[in-house]
């Protein structure tokens, strides 16, 4: 396929060296390329699917909804993600994806990721590297929620944010478009609306962040990460043999 | 059925000074409400602006109930107050 490298590619790129036929596999990996409309469900709780959605572009959100409708999104996905690839072995959703903006997703039969993990032993590690480091996001998500102040907690969720954005090529120095509203924000970090608004205000007025419509500028890096009691090493982002 | 009376305190929230009611039932503090502007929920989906429950005590704390959303008035807020010290732990 002619397109500008496969976000997953820089992704795994990232953490270790892929050879030409891994790459190659990973491209001729996508059967078909669909846009999600921002709102629309990717894929939904319940599902068995028979293909693996790649996010190549755009944002979206794992959650699951509790009584009254309240939500939770327990994950943010971002170009290069592999929202849904631990149901080539879980098989049910146990919870929906949703799209938050427009988002392209390429789809990857598990039958082809089947023939990868047969063919393929370094890939299939990195696949697997991929899903553990989806899992330490969930511990240090899980950490930051319990026991950080909403402010640091914000704070948090930016630096890693910013840090995943520019990994895949969609940081530009200081700043990252994020189109996610206040309500996607309190859904994530389990906050009211009020509380977010109170929060990203506290974090301009220290002069750490600049919100300008969707784009977001750090204007402190170095204090927003001590804010958010923020380190980098569950992201594993260091190239090494894997 | 408990009587709910309020009396009306300034709360200190970003720096500045907010319009609160404390909410009392029989004279004990249940909830504490503060007045927020539509700024305060913009990219929110619900209320623009109203009142919005900053503390709540027993019943309307976070043990055992959820953050509601903004209400619109004061009356809002107080019948979502004797729901939940009708409720306990059955509904939100």
């Amino acid at each position: 396929m002619t397109r500008m490298t496969n976000p997953l590619i820089l992704k795994l790129e990232q953490r270790d060296h892929l050879s030409d036929e891994e790459k190659r596999a990973l491209e001729n990996a996508i059967s078909r390329v669909r846009v999600v409309e921002a709102d629309e469900d990717i894929v939904r709780e319940g599902d068995r699917p028979g293909e693996s959605s790649l996010l190549l572009d755009g944002f979206a959100a794992r959650y699951k909804i509790v009584s009254n409708g309240r939500r939770q999104i327990s994950a943010l996905h971002v170009a290069g993600d592999f929202i849904d690839l631990h149901s080539f072995l879980l098989k049910t959703m146990d919870h929906g994806v949703l799209a938050l903006t427009t988002c392209r997703i390429a789809s990857v039969p598990h039958a082809t990721l089947e023939k990868i993990t047969d063919e393929y032993p370094h890939l299939t590690r990195m696949l697997w590297l991929d899903t553990l480091i989806d899992g330490a996001i969930h511990r240090e998500w899980l950490t930051a929620m319990g026991r950080l102040s909403a402010a640091a907690h914000m704070a948090h969720l930016i630096c890693e944010l910013y840090l995943r954005l520019k990994v895949v090529g969609r940081a530009e120095s200081d700043t990252v478009q994020l189109p996610i509203t206040q309500a996607e924000l309190g859904d994530t970090l389990g906050l009211s609306t009020v509380h977010v608004n109170r929060v990203l205000q506290e974090l301009r007025k220290e002069g750490l962040i600049r919100f300008q419509g969707d784009v977001l500028t750090i204007l402190d890096w170095e204090r927003l990460k001590k804010v958010g009691e923020f380190t980098s090493t569950y992201l594993s982002l260091q190239n090494e043999d894997r | 059925m408990p009587d709910i009376t309020l009396q009306s305190i300034s709360v200190m929230i970003d720096g500045g000074a907010h319009d609160g009611q404390l909410v009392l039932s029989d004279g004990h503090l249940v909830a504490v409400l503060s007045r927020v502007t539509s700024q305060e929920t913009a990219g929110g989906r619900g209320q623009a602006e109203g009142w919005f429950l900053e503390a709540g005590f027993g019943p309307c704390g976070p043990v055992m109930s959820v953050s509601p959303p903004v209400f619109v008035d004061v009356e809002e807020a107080i019948m979502w107050v004797r729901n939940r010290l009708d409720a306990g732990l059955s509904a939100h």
